[in-house]
């Protein structure tokens, strides 16, 4: 190995790719690092800016809720907005006061975040004094030992990845102790410019690795790497005295391992470091603790140190303020929610800040829409680069120079050729998702073509592809259950109907039956129980027949559609009943006309046939040829007389409803009176014909009623006799 | 005995035909594709919108009559060209403009109910493919905007024009990257710095 490096260091000036055999991975670059421009100057501690904006929505998750209000003072460390159900499934992380002051307002303000969207931010005005909350997370300096109470603890202090993609650490880990076999520190830190992560190192070593130790300790860990590149010699020397430090006072439960990796960029990916230092190669769409390992950056590290030991939440982080257009960059200690262009105005800028700044490095780094953008808590770098005129951008020559710098093996002139001819479906089968977008194909190219542009809105496009057909085959099977309902409906109202029609047929059947065994045989033939039998028979389909009417008398109610065939069926009904009580009358005149006295008649069936007597002679208006087409006719009428009325009830009551929407729009904000006024009449027409509906029901119903009663008065008098 | 070598051929050859054929009718059995693949798949392409803009109610019916070779192509209008050559593929006919007037990549837009003004009289409730529109008679309506597909079908039965169609809000998790411009100039180079001179 010492051989190959002195080698390669050798002929890396007439070769530069002989660096590339120093390291595992395939691909990287060695850029200009600019490092030193913010290294050689000390940290600067915190400053006081005029305003800190807390943006309530995260990088990833959803909104956090604010539990203070527009004018409330609140203390350093202090809650001030937390998930407003279950964090564990809402992935949101609740948000401290970085200082003391006033909640001035909770209002849209523009996020650092390349779209330059406006979303709700809690904006604190400091009052200078810093007043803090000693110990606002309640710890007692005790390590969790057990997972849960580690995730518990860090969902509360409000940690996230300060590495810069910001996933919530708490969901990172995993629920079970043992799973994880090792834990890495990443202080590879690989992108120019940046020196956040070193200075860390060389300051604070000892909590860094104590806060691997407790996470790893929790997390039942078998041990604990630390991957630093080489081009950071003082924060190796840094970890390394710590690591023996720890080990002597007997602080280190989990053995530690500093690792030497090589400078080349993008080493602090997470794929990159993890198959360097470990040579296992992290799955492709999987989450490395699926594999044992787990990742964590320097700082977030540091920051579960000072939430477990002294129950500091997150408030505030190291941000390198550098770039081409600053005197004197710098690291500093800002308060989250800094504004960016405060901090960058500190590092004496050459040229006025009227050009965008660079959130992160320049590789992977965003511009900025508004220079007024807070500091986030994956903000590790303000770069201040003053804009280079354009290379002008050429066609691709297919020179392979993307694939060869591509870290994780993709195909980059291939992703290009389809992105550009938008065949996205083609860019995603060349396993697009897991470009990192680290820029190094971007850098070599020798056409300028601004290709990790073209994977990020193809990228974004896939994904939106997705939620479109995500979002249609849910249409669909909504569709399809709309369909299915439907036609379950039309079948209940079908077999609703044809179970009252059995019911109107067998009534009258039953009692001509009955009629008719009546005038033939002797009633002595009959026994008494086949005779309760007919009647019960009788009486429930009767009652069948009466329920089944109620009901759709009040679900007329319920909407016009139901109204017309509630009616059509209330129609048909009754056309129906008085068709065939004047076919009994056919049947009934022996009865009607012989009273048979001989005949020990049962007091129920002479009752029926008194009431089919009645019925008769009820019928008589009726022609006597009721046959099934009068039957149809009559019931047409009934429906098409009953539809029409509702029909222009409800006609009316749209038009009435109309015109007052029309008022309503035009007096809009001329006060509430007229609106009653108007609201109140729109429903007249309606229910107007609601209880004319109602009334004609109830007046069908007190006929059938008198039937019954009838046929009793006549029973308790064939009783007397 | 040429004769009983002829009948040997045939004998062989009726033996194959009567192997292969029950092979046949067995594959016919034991594989048989329930329902028609291609309508499945033109389905599959279509935007599930069940606006009917294409004369059939629904999406599905238009892929059946796709199928059946009994419509045009380009009758999808949320598809819009897109969904045609999609269409056109499958069935394996030639593409075809879409008609006049529709217009290309149009916004995606949910419908959005005025509460002020609805007087809840349930008719875009019936209207609506997808269930996506929540209320009761004399009750204010409100759209689901999730499930909402778009189709504008409630639109015009509202009898008091309380329902707009409204454009998707660009929000952070909706936001999407720009596509680079295209600086790449197929001209010779030569003539662009004559141009610039």
């Amino acid at each position: 190995m010492a051989f190959l490096s002195t080698l390669a260091k050798l002929i890396s000036p007439l070769y530069p790719m002989a660096k590339r055999w120093l390291y595992r991975f395939h691909g990287g670059i060695f850029p200009q690092y600019n490092k030193s421009l913010s290294t050689r100057n000390p940290i600067v501690p915190a400053i006081l800016p005029s305003e800190l904006i807390l943006p309530l929505s995260q990088a990833v998750g959803e909104v956090a809720e604010p539990v203070v209000q527009v004018g409330d003072r609140v203390r350093k460390n202090q809650l001030i907005a937390r998930s407003k159900e279950d964090a564990e499934r809402k992935l949101v992380v609740a948000i401290h006061a970085p200082t003391s002051g006033n909640i001035v307002a909770i209002e849209p303000r523009t996020l650092a975040h390349p779209s330059g969207l406006k979303e709700l931010c809690l904006v604190l005005q400091p009052d200078g004094q810093n007043d803090a909350i000693e110990n606002a997370l309640h710890s007692d300096g005790a390590w969790p030992q057990t997972p849960q109470a580690l995730k518990k603890l860090l969902a509360e202090s409000g940690i996230i990845g300060m590495g810069g993609a910001g996933f919530p650490t708490y969901a990172k880990l995993p629920n079970v102790p043992g799973k994880i076999h090792t834990l890495i520190i990443n202080g590879a830190e690989c992108e120019p410019f940046i020196s956040c992560d070193d200075l860390l190192m060389q300051t604070q070593a000892q909590e860094i690795l104590l806060g691997g130790q407790i996470t790893a300790n929790a997390l039942g860990a078998q041990q604990l790497l630390c991957g630093i590149e080489t081009n950071k010699p003082d924060a190796i020397a840094a970890i390394q005295q710590a690591i023996t430090q720890l080990q002597a006072l007997n602080q280190a439960p989990v053995p530690m391992q500093l690792m030497q990796v090589a400078t080349v960029y993008p080493m602090g990916g997470q794929k990159q470091l993890v198959y360097e230092m470990t040579g296992i190669e992290l799955q492709s769409g999987g989450h490395a603790s699926d594999q044992g390992l787990l990742m964590m950056n320097v700082a977030t590290l540091r920051a579960i140190y000072r939430a477990v030991q002294l129950g500091e939440p997150l408030t505030s982080r190291l941000v390198t303020v550098s770039g081409l257009g600053l005197e004197s960059g710098f690291n500093v200690e800002a308060l989250i929610g800094t504004p960016f262009d405060e901090l960058a105005a500190l590092a004496r800028p050459k040229f006025p800040l009227d050009y965008p700044l660079i959130m992160g490095g320049p590789m992977m780094g965003v511009q900025m829409p508004n220079n007024h953008v807070p500091v986030l808590k994956t903000t590790n770098c303000i770069l201040a680069n003053p804009p280079q005129p354009r290379e002008i951008q050429m066609p691709c020559i297919r020179c392979g120079e993307c694939m060869d710098a591509c870290p994780v093996n993709l195909l980059p002139q291939q992703m290009y050729w389809h992105a550009q001819g938008h065949e996205f479906d083609k860019v995603e089968k060349l396993n697009i998702k897991d470009c990192i977008e680290c820029g190094c194909c971007s850098y070599v190219c020798p056409s300028h073509i601004p290709l990790v542009q073209y994977y990020r809105h193809a990228k974004a496009e896939i994904k939106q592809r997705h939620a479109e057909k995500a979002a249609a085959e849910l249409a669909k099977q909504r569709h399809a259950f709309r369909l299915a309902r439907l036609e379950r409906e039309k079948a209940e109202r079908e077999a609703r109907l044809k179970a009252k029609k059995a019911a109107v047929k067998t009534m009258p059947a039953a009692a001509t039956n009955e009629a008719a065994t009546l005038v033939t045989e002797n009633a002595t033939t009959l026994s008494a129980r086949e005779k309760a039998i007919l009647a019960a028979q009788a009486a429930a389909a009767r009652k069948e027949g009466q329920t089944d009417n109620d009901k759709k008398t009040k679900g007329q109610s319920l909407g016009t559609n139901k109204d017309k065939t509630a009616a059509a069926e209330a129609a048909k009904k009754r056309a129906l009943e008085a068709a065939q009580k004047a076919r009994a009358t056919t049947a009934t005149p022996k009865t009607a006309d012989t009273p048979s006295p001989v005949t020990p008649q049962n007091a129920r069936d002479k009752a029926i046939a008194a009431a089919k007597a009645a019925a008769a002679k009820k019928a008589v208006a009726l022609p006597p040829l009721a046959t099934d087409q009068i039957t149809d006719l009559s019931a047409n009428e009934g429906f098409t007389s009953t539809a029409l009325q509702k029909e222009e009830a409800r006609r009316a009551a749209v038009e009435a409803a109309r015109a007052n929407a029309k008022a309503r729009k035009a007096l809009k904000d001329s006060g509430t009176e007229n609106i009653t006024a108007a609201t109140a009449e729109p429903s007249t027409p309606m229910m107007d014909a609601r209880q004319k509906a109602i009334a004609a029901a109830k007046a069908a119903a007190a006929k059938r009623a008198q039937t019954p009663p009838q046929s009793d008065a006549i029973a308790k008098k064939d009783r007397s006799e | 005995m040429s004769w009983l070598q002829g009948l040997e051929a045939i004998g062989i050859f009726l033996a194959l035909a009567l192997l292969f054929g029950l092979a046949l009718g067995y594959a016919a059995v034991r594989f048989k594709v329930e329902g028609n693949p291609m309508a499945e798949r033109l389905d599959q392409e279509l935007p599930q919108t069940q606006c009917g803009q294409c004369g059939f109610p629904g999406c599905k019916p238009y892929a059946e009559a796709l199928a059946r070779g009994e419509s045009e192509v380009n009758l999808c209008v949320p598809g819009g060209t897109e969904v045609m050559i999609k269409i056109a593929e499958i069935t394996g006919r030639d593409p075809k403009q879409m008609a006049e007037g529709v217009e290309e990549n149009p916004p995606i837009e949910t419908a959005w109910i005025n509460e002020d003004l609805c007087i809840g009289c349930v008719l875009c409730i019936k209207a609506c493919p997808v269930d996506a529109i929540l209320g009761a008679t004399k009750l204010m309506h409100t759209v689901i905007q999730k499930e909402c597909t778009g189709c504008e079908l409630c639109v015009p039965v509202c009898p008091v024009d309380c329902i707009e169609m409204r454009p998707v809000a660009t929000h952070l998790k909706n936001w999407q990257w720009p596509e680079p411009e295209t600086l790449v100039h197929n001209k010779p180079l030569a003539s662009l710095l004559v141009r610039e001179g």
